[in-house]
């Protein structure tokens, strides 16, 4: 079916009377990862926060959908029960609610049919040794007080376990030292591997492309004042480490003129 | 009717005055043979406290709509009395789900396997206890009084200053029910002591005085509760003494009627190494006034208060909380939690006193207090008064609403918006439920707060 896949057409976004984003067309293909690169304000998070369905951001003209259905009327939480997940590049935090009881509840939100707690459980603590984490990150309060790394494990924790149909992953990558980031790869790459996760396309925003060496990237995009301006095979995202975001400015600068 | 026990009778039409005063001292003296726990003399002279003192509090709120100065007493009766129960299971069975489910006939006494006393209105209803038995736990009469004069000297009256505190002086005149509960040295409880009040079908002016004293090094739990459909005016007194090296929990869990209006002045006084933890989750009733204080009167000493209220529909609560911190070193931590929804109106003062002898002290006052609707409103008034030097003292306040960036978390996982709120407004009040004794306790309070999340109607602001 044609409409398969996390799609974006010409969506133009803007935050308090501002346009960030100015026309963005893309697609993420089921069990197909997309990298999203650019510099800081070029509007990544905007784009993963207006598919997501942020109150704060006004879609002035276009369209999202995901795998045909249009996400842009539905509220935050239909969204993800259609099968969409986003990994904060800050996540909020939570004060008083268990990491357990909101895994549990999130979870029998998005797919209420299924799981005994004993398998519920089972699976957790199964997620939780991919991600080399504590069991007793459970019994905390939901990001509450948390270093940036485990608010981001706890990010790919949810996603190992909502198990979504696509994930926008922002910036998961920033701020994990080397043996985090490889608990991050191989949690991702579990999920990636299992028959439940095979098909999960992902949109992956970063600024290094040594997360793209953990899970390796099928497409690179690069996103400049809100808009992309060139997309490319994996390479890309070497040549934007060794040349820096202005070559690809000056090339689409270039072809403009 | 066994002996020694008196029906409670119909009982008098309430009102304040000198007239329904002197009827209530021929009341007791004809129908209550272990006499009133409260002398006539002393009776008297606390409704002359109570006609001369200021009413408390002035309107903090353009919302707020009582004013205690003119509280109305309409269609209350007052009655004094004891019947006897019928022997109930050793171990009663599950405790009432609501306040409104409770089998009057039957009240299940046990949270766990907890010994209690029972009050249906001000009636003591007479039922077997499995408390301890190095316990003593009594209905406050005038016997007990007379039997146990010398523990309760320098306690009854005392620790509360009823003289400079209209409802408390109000409580001491028309004093018609209470419990005196004494641990002796050394005696550490497992269990809890449940002190329930049930309010009678028929609306009555109750007026507790329960006194709890804790020998040296004793430990116990005290669970009072209130709870029944019915619409009483409870106005009660508290008096606490923990001796040297004591520790008590005292937790009450308020949830009285929708038209309830209840009122109390606890307060304790700790001495060398002694610890009071108070807690309190003020759920029920229409309007509620309560005043917890402590005063640290020895080196060691400690305070710690716990203090939740939700106001939903056109809930009025007013909470006072104090250490008075007379000597060091002592120390102190208050937290306060406190939401309001519809039109819900709250007022938490919290004073702390650090007098010029109290060196060394340390003191903590936190309070915290979330409004769900644009109606609602909730003052928080904190007061430190420190006169000596080299003490810690700290204090925070928040009045807020909901943290929209952990709703639009929240939603991206799938959970819809009223889930949501509830979830997070659960967890708004989970740092003060967490330091409530007993897990069954703390499941029973966070039940609590589910429901009244679903009988709020308006929950987004
Ligand atoms: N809530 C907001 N209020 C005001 N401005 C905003 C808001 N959100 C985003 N912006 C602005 O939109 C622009 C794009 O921000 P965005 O967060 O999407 O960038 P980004 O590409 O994710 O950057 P980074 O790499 O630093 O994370 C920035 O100029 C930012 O200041
Ligand atoms: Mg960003």
């Amino acid at each position: 079916m044609s409409t398969l896949g996390l799609i974006a057409r010409d969506l133009r976004v803007a935050v308090d009377n501002k346009e960030i984003l100015k026309g963005i067309d893309l697609t993420v293909e089921p069990g197909r990862v997309h990298a999203l690169m650019g510099p800081n304000g070029s509007g990544k998070s905007t784009l993963a926060f207006t598919l997501a369905g942020h109150p704060g951001y006004t879609v002035l003209s276009g369209s999202a959908s995901l795998d045909g259905e249009e996400l842009l009327e539905l509220p935050p939480d239909k969204r993800a029960k259609a099968g969409l997940f986003l990994s904060f590049q800050y996540p909020a935090a939570i004060p008083g609610v268990s990491v357990a009881n909101f895994l549990r509840t999130a979870r029998m939100a998005v797919r209420p049919e299924d799981l005994n707690p004993a398998k519920f459980r089972k699976l957790v603590f199964e997620k939780l040794d991919t991600l080399d984490m504590d069991p007793a990150f459970l019994g905390r309060y939901v990001n509450d007080g948390f270093s940036g790394g485990e608010k981001k494990r706890l990010e790919m924790l949810q996603l190992a376990i909502l198990a979504p149909k696509y994930a926008v992953l922002d910036e998961t990558d920033s701020g994990l030292d080397i043996d985090a980031l490889q608990s991050v790869g191989n949690s991702v790459n579990a999920l990636r591997n299992s028959d439940e996760g095979k098909d999960i396309g992902f949109l992956v925003i970063t600024h290094y492309p040594r997360i793209l060496k953990h899970v390796p990237a099928d497409v690179v995009h690069i996103m400049i004042d809100g808009r992309i301006v060139k997309s490319g095979g994996p390479e890309l995202a070497d040549e934007i480490e060794r040349d820096g975001y202005d070559a690809v400015r000056d090339e689409v600068a270039a072809a403009r003129a | 009717m066994p002996s020694g026990t008196t029906a409670a009778v119909s009982g008098l039409a309430f009102t304040p005055t000198a007239a329904a005063l002197e009827a209530a001292i021929a009341f007791v003296s004809e129908h209550d043979e272990r006499g009133g726990a409260v002398d006539a003399a002393l009776r008297r002279e606390a409704l002359a406290r109570y006609d001369a003192l200021p009413a408390p509090g002035g309107r903090p709120s353009r919302g707020w709509k009582y004013d205690y100065a003119n509280l109305p007493f309409d269609d209350l009766r007052w009655t004094s009395g004891r019947v006897e129960m019928p022997a109930l299971p050793a171990r009663p069975t599950a405790r009432p789900a609501t306040a409104g489910d409770v089998d009057l006939d039957r009240p299940a006494l046990a949270t766990e396997n907890a010994g209690g006393l029972y009050f249906l209105g001000a009636t003591h209803v007479d039922a077997p206890s499995n408390v301890d038995a190095k316990v003593t736990l009594l209905a406050l009469d005038g016997q007990t009084v007379r039997d146990f004069e010398a523990s309760l000297d320098g306690v009854l009256h005392e620790i509360v200053d009823w003289r400079a505190d209209k409802l408390a002086a109000l409580t001491t005149a028309f004093q018609n029910c209470g419990a005196y509960v004494h641990v002796p040295d050394n005696v550490q409880l497992d269990d809890p002591i449940q002190l329930i009040f049930a309010s009678a079908p028929d609306d009555e002016a109750v007026f507790p005085h329960v006194v709890v004293v804790l020998g040296k090094n004793a430990r116990a739990t005290v669970i009072e509760r209130h709870l029944g459909a019915g619409d009483p005016f409870v106005c009660g007194i508290v008096e606490v003494q923990a001796g040297a090296g004591a520790e008590l929990d005292y937790a009450i869990v308020q949830q009285a009627g929708e038209a309830a209006r209840v009122m109390f002045s606890r307060n304790a006084r700790c001495e060398h190494d002694a610890q009071v933890r108070w807690h309190l989750a003020e759920l029920g009733g229409a309007l509620t006034r309560t005043v917890l204080g402590v005063r640290l009167d020895a080196p060691g000493g400690r305070a710690e208060t716990s203090a939740l209220f939700f106001n939903t529909g056109a809930q009025h609560v007013d909470l006072l909380s104090g250490v008075d911190h007379t000597v060091g070193p002592t120390t102190s931590d208050t937290v306060v939690r406190s939401a309001a929804t519809d039109r819900g109106q709250g007022r938490y003062v919290g004073n702390i006193v650090i007098r010029p002898k109290a060196h060394g002290s340390d003191a903590s006052l936190r309070d915290d207090a979330l409004l769900l609707s644009k109606r609602a409103h909730i003052d928080s008034i904190p007061a430190l008064e420190i006169a000596a030097n080299d003490v810690k003292a700290f204090h925070g306040a928040t009045v807020g609403s909901l943290d929209e960036d952990a709703l639009f978390y929240a939603g991206s996982r799938g959970i819809a918006r009223g889930e949501a709120l509830r979830l997070i407004t659960l967890g708004f009040f989970e740092p003060v439920i967490a330091r409530f004794p007993g897990e069954s306790l703390r499941d029973e309070i966070r039940t609590a707060l589910d429901r009244k999340l679903d009988d709020a109607t308006e929950l987004d602001v």
